[in-house]
């Protein structure tokens, strides 16, 4: 049976996916704070081949973010203290955004505030901008004192949130979950109680890592976030939980590296899935997951990507 | 991918690595990113000045690597024929000297690695090169051919004693030199001192702890003019006045 399988179907398969009103072409898109503005990996894929491209988070005013030392390498993954740097909602969209639009890839902005009224600005300045498919919310960013992961971590305040950015935009809502939590699906149901069309998750996981000699954190902060493949079973498990709750596509993050892991979010319970860290050691990883997942659907005899999400048999 | 054809030691914990194919296009001052495939430990890529581009069948560069943790400890135990990951060239490199400069070169260790080309390129000039021992002092051996050469060792066992930031102001004189140096960062942060109370136009080759090399992990920020900057996309040179020396790590 696998040996009839493995010459798989004559014609094409369906990657297109529909995430939350995005129609998007594949399910594969670029996490926030990886893929920078997009443009910078122009020279390594057509961009347009992705799913989406997800920015880096942007807050109302711009932000110089953290002192270095911003990262340090850990077992197959890494820390990072970035703090959020951005150029600010209006420097993207006046100058970063016109480029985005002519490679003709969705793109989504990630938008934090260290207030409620901050994130409903960003995304008010956001709606109704030509070449903007949908809006993430990030209620969980680790390394950031106000907004962020407070946000994140308390379901009243994270539905205030979602809410006052539902009633700022006709766009989407996604809403970027934190992974440290006590329950992921008190976080879920308040979110789409405050309106979210989907949620993405995971974001980093708040982690330390300490120079014996200096007895410091090797971070210029004491904490960061931890990300790579090194996550990846603790986000597997975390999507499976919240699809398990979530009345709304769920996307998966966290550590993917290659097409298969992709495909084990997806079996989990994932819509659809970003690439993060794995950006950055292979520019070109998110585009060969594309491929990937493609030439798995052909294998396994599966004609629309959607027939895997929540496949796992129990 | 790219196949190691050469894999040697040069000096205390120094091993000289050429790489082919090349890359396209090498400016002096720029680096690459190289990665051991397979594994997902270490999972990011390692930045490594262009020490040489090699001509010939196919092409190649070479980079002058110290061990300094597992990701180099691992490249130093590979052989010829492996193949590691390369990506580049990044970053933006140093500008050529004005017509009449005089051009002296400040390194201190392996830095010297990321001056060689540069070095290869003007052909004149004079190194300062500090190392702890007459055996380090072999990192300098191939700008002998290039420019004048001037040892300073700790120990005294090769050159002169001391610390290479102590020849520094003899050496660089009066207005119409150009300073270019590499090293740890303190000792780059005493060339820039000097550089800048001599009024004399000096860039510095600066590293830092990078995921990406291309700009978008924002990890290696250094404080120039009152922001951060990234070391890989806009550097890994810049001119010594740029840099807030005050906001640098250890």
């Amino acid at each position: 049976m696998a040996s009839k399988k493995r010459d798989g179907m004559r014609g094409a398969v369906d990657l297109s996916v529909d995430i939350g009103g995005m129609r998007l072409k594949n399910p594969v898109m670029t996490a926030s704070g990886t893929f920078g503005y997009g443009i910078e990996f122009a020279d390594y894929m057509d961009l347009k081949g992705l799913g989406a491209v997800v920015v880096k988070g942007l807050s109302l005013k711009p932000r110089a973010g953290n002192p270095p030392p911003r990262i340090v390498e850990t077992p197959c993954g890494m820390l990072n203290s970035i703090g959020l740097q951005n150029i600010g909602v209006e420097a993207f969209v006046r100058d970063k955004l016109p480029l985005l639009r002519g490679l003709r890839v969705s793109v989504i902005a990630n938008i934090f505030g260290e207030d409620v009224d901050e994130y409903s600005e960003v995304a008010r300045i956001l709606d109704g901008v030509r070449g903007i498919s949908g809006v993430e919310i990030n209620i969980s960013c680790p390394n950031v004192k106000k907004g962020g992961i407070a946000f994140g971590t308390d379901p009243s305040e994270a539905r205030r949130v979602v809410s006052a950015v539902r009633k700022a935009t006709t766009l989407p809502i996604i809403t970027k979950l934190s992974p440290n939590v006590g329950d992921i699906g008190t976080m879920v149901r308040a979110v789409e109680d405050g309106g979210t069309d989907a949620i993405s998750l995971i974001n980093t996981i708040t982690a330390m890592a300490i120079d014996i000699e200096r007895k410091t954190s090797k971070l210029s902060q004491p904490t960061g976030g931890l990300s790579g493949p090194a996550i990846k079973p603790i986000a597997v498990r975390m999507v499976w939980e919240a699809y398990r709750t979530a009345r709304v596509p769920v996307i998966g993050i966290g550590g993917i590296m290659t097409a298969d892991d992709a495909i084990e979010f997806m079996i989990a319970g994932a819509a659809a899935i970003q690439v993060g860290t794995a950006n950055f050691v292979n520019p070109r990883t998110a585009m060969d997951v594309v491929e990937g997942i493609e030439r798995y659907m052909k294998r396994h005899g599966i004609r629309k990507v959607g027939e895997l999400t929540g496949s796992l048999k129990v | 991918m790219a196949r190691i054809v050469h894999n040697y030691p040069v000096a205390p914990g120094c091993y000289r690595m050429g790489l082919s194919p090349g890359v396209d296009r090498v400016e002096p001052g720029q680096f690459v990113m190289i990665r051991i495939p397979g594994g997902l430990d270490p999972l990011l890529r390692r930045p490594f000045s262009v020490y040489n581009v090699l001509r010939g069948r196919g092409g190649g560069i070479e980079i002058v690597y110290k061990v300094v943790g597992r990701g180099t400890g691992m490249m130093a135990s590979l052989g010829v024929g492996d193949e590691v990951d390369v990506l580049g060239p990044l970053g933006r490199g140093f500008p050529m000297p004005g017509k009449k400069e005089r051009v002296v070169m400040v390194a201190g260790g392996v830095g010297v690695a990321s001056l060689h080309l540069l070095a290869k390129r003007i052909g004149y000039g004079t190194l300062l090169f500090g190392g702890r021992n007459r055996r380090d002092a072999r990192l300098a051996g191939d700008f002998r051919d290039l420019m004048e050469v001037k040892i300073v060792t700790e120990d005294g066992s090769m050159g002169r004693k001391g610390f290479v930031t102590e020849f520094v102001e003899e050496e660089i004189g009066e207005e119409g030199t150009v300073v270019y140096a590499c090293g740890p960062s303190a000792m780059l942060e005493k060339v820039s001192c000097i550089a800048m109370d001599r009024g004399v136009r000096c860039y510095v080759s600066l590293e830092g702890m990078m995921a990406c090399g291309m700009g978008v992990c924002l990890g290696c920020a250094v404080k120039a003019d009152g922001a951060y900057r990234m070391v890989c996309s806009d550097g890994p040179v810049f001119r010594c006045d740029e840099i807030d020396w005050q906001g640098m790590d250890g």
